[in-house]
């Protein structure tokens, strides 16, 4: 029965290994999956190193010719990707290296040997290879970490969520942030996390990126009502979304 | 008992006190600057001073989300998921809360009944509490009729002169009235005051509609194409906030959730909506209603025109909820009135 478990790896890239500490943190809910699956690689958690995984859960965004090479090479063992966390997903924190001219980020890191790390801007993954599961977020969800891989196990399609996460909020009865004059990215952004930020009095920066259809020009209405200034709000979407963002920049400036 | 009874408020608290002994008791409370229907331990927590809550009280016989059954796949077997119904008091629903709960009653108990919503409602005891002033420019509760009483209730409360007249509605209103000496019958000059209050109510209360219902009618029936629809689609950022506080909106999707055994699961349902980019796309990519523009229309059609010809009933409550959350300024009255203008002027060949 045992060898019949399908073979679990974790993999790392750009990221601060932050949604791999979440999968630890699923706590006993990792001990129920492990009777339906085998962890054979994954760094943060156990001391094996497998190669004969079945599923890769990938976690990072892409940023060097290594990672592409590192990547694809995953992406043929496996039969199932799964992206998890935002600099996976839509490129996360570390995509802000994009918004300087290229070279910068080597310079302030390595300084005068800047030169002989080869680095790229900064990339979602399925930007290189197919992804078949999407785990979005800054950290992932716990709960959503689950039912995605229930979904794998059960064989089916995870529909992730395409409504902002207003509809989360006002479900939980938050009152509006922009009622209180701050400017929260929660119209625009994909929900599936039950509004956590706004939950425990932060606004939402967007960590889960844009909903398929984002209405740009209405966000542009909505900063206008409650006196916001479009420059701040756009610093804002930056911190997650430096990778997707330039056609919602666009966008938006374009009035 | 009389069917019209008065408390004083001097033990009004005291009564409210006494109502946890008929369930669990949900009433306005503060939250920072709004208000939010909640459970309270005892009526200090209680703030009638209010406009409206954030959620309408329809999550107390609507959940936000809601078990429905517990199925096993093998052996295959189903399970009501909730065994048993809890009995509670709604206390404190505006007038246009109550017309709320109306509407769902029509929509859930229409064949085949909803018996999730049934044994909710069956066990709800609702006091309502009349509105004595216009609580803001969003509301339109007096175009839509619902700015006095108009059943729905067990009880009514109307403040009248340090008192709390009392309408009594149903055996339910009577069970939690009666035992308290403190309650007493009311007066011929009591129900005179009454009778004043709301002559007086007509004269503060200003229809905010231009035009009457029938025409609201008539408006909606002739312009499902217009500029008004393009100039809200426009505006809507689709955050879905106006259907999710809507006391009418009772849309809901169905979803299975497995637990960890892969075996066993839950079904539930949870509050979905018009306003949603999905909302209306099928199997194969089709989507019936594309675009904000078709999408806020419908939701209006939703309130002012379908279900006047399925139930004989208009289903905006006039409570204002939608324009007050509405993060881009889309407003009903202003929408409504924008529509009868161009209406008026396309009939006189503007």
């Amino acid at each position: 029965m045992k060898n019949k478990k399908p073979k679990f790896a974790f993999f790392d890239f750009t990221d601060c290994e932050g949604c791999q500490l979440q999968i630890v943190n699923l706590n006993t809910v990792l001990v129920e999956l492990l009777e339906h699956i085998e962890i054979v690689n994954f760094r943060e958690a156990t001391s094996e190193r497998r190669n004969d995984y079945d599923v890769a859960v990938v976690e990072g965004s892409v940023s060097t010719p290594h990672d592409i090479e590192r990547l694809v090479k995953i992406r043929r063992q496996a039969k199932t990707i799964v992206a998890l966390g935002a600099c996976a997903t839509i490129g996360g924190v570390n995509a802000v290296k994009n918004l300087n001219p290229p070279g910068i980020a080597q310079h302030r890191v390595y300084g005068d040997k800047g030169k002989n790390f080869e680095t790229l801007p900064v990339k979602p993954i399925d930007c290189f290879i197919k992804v078949d599961y999407y785990i979005q977020g800054c950290p992932v969800h716990l709960n959503e970490v689950a039912e995605v891989f229930k979904c794998i196990l059960a064989g089916k399609k995870y529909d992730m969520p395409n409504y902002p996460v207003c509809m989360e909020c006002k479900m939980n009865e938050n009152v509006c942030l922009y009622q209180k004059g701050q400017d929260c990215l929660g119209p625009v952004t994909r929900a599936g996390c039950g509004s956590w930020c706004i939950n425990n009095n932060n606004i939402c920066y967007s960590c889960r990126g844009l909903v398929d259809n984002p209405a740009v020009d209405a966000q542009r209405d909505i900063l206008d009502k409650y006196g916001l200034k479009l420059d701040e709000m756009l610093a804002k979407f930056s911190l997650y979304s430096a990778c997707g963002g330039e056609k919602y920049d666009q966008e938006i400036k374009k009035r | 008992m009389e069917r019209y009874v008065k408390i004083s408020k001097k033990d009004f608290y005291k009564w409210v006190d006494s109502l946890k002994k008929h369930g669990k008791v949900y009433a306005p409370k503060r939250k920072e600057n709004t208000h939010v229907f909640r459970p309270i331990k005892d009526s200090s927590e209680l703030d009638l001073n209010y406009i409206s809550t954030i959620l309408p009280p329809k999550k107390y016989y609507f959940p936000q989300k809601e078990s429905l059954l517990k199925f096993s796949i093998k052996p295959f077997e189903t399970a009501k998921a909730i065994q048993k119904f809890e009995e509670f008091v709604l206390f404190g629903v505006h007038t246009c809360d109550l017309a709320g709960i109306q509407c769902m009653d029509v929509v859930f108990r229409e064949d085949p009944l909803d018996p999730n919503y049934i044994n909710r409602k069956d066990r709800m005891t609702t006091v309502g509490i009349e509105c004595l002033k216009p609580c803001d420019k969003h509301a339109s509760c007096v175009s839509m009729g619902n700015h006095v009483p108009r059943g729905g209730y067990d009880i009514m409360l109307t403040e009248i002169k340090g008192s709390y007249i009392i309408h009594l509605n149903s055996q339910k209103g009577e069970d939690i009235l009666q035992g308290h000496s403190y309650i007493k019958k009311c007066t011929q000059a009591d129900r005179n005051l009454l009778d004043s209050l709301r002559k007086n109510k007509e004269r503060v209360f200003k229809e905010e509609f231009i035009g009457q219902l029938t025409e609201v009618y008539t408006v909606f029936s002739k312009l499902s194409e217009s500029g008004v629809w393009d100039d809200v689609g426009k505006r809507c950022v689709g955050c879905g906030n106006c259907t999710t506080v809507c006391p009418t909106c009772y849309c809901f999707d169905v979803k299975d959730e497995l637990d960890l055994n892969l075996n066993d699961g839950l079904r539930y349902r949870w509050w979905n909506s018009c306003q949603m980019d999905d909302f209306a796309r099928v199997a194969g990519g089709e989507d019936f209603r594309p675009g904000r523009v078709s999408r806020q229309r419908h939701r209006y059609y939703r309130k002012f025109k379908y279900p006047i010809d399925k139930f004989n009933r208009y289903f905006c409550t006039g409570c204002g909820r939608c324009s007050r959350t509405c993060m881009a300024k889309i407003n009903l009255t202003e929408t409504v009135n924008d529509l009868i203008k161009e209406h008026r002027n396309v009939s006189i060949g503007i």
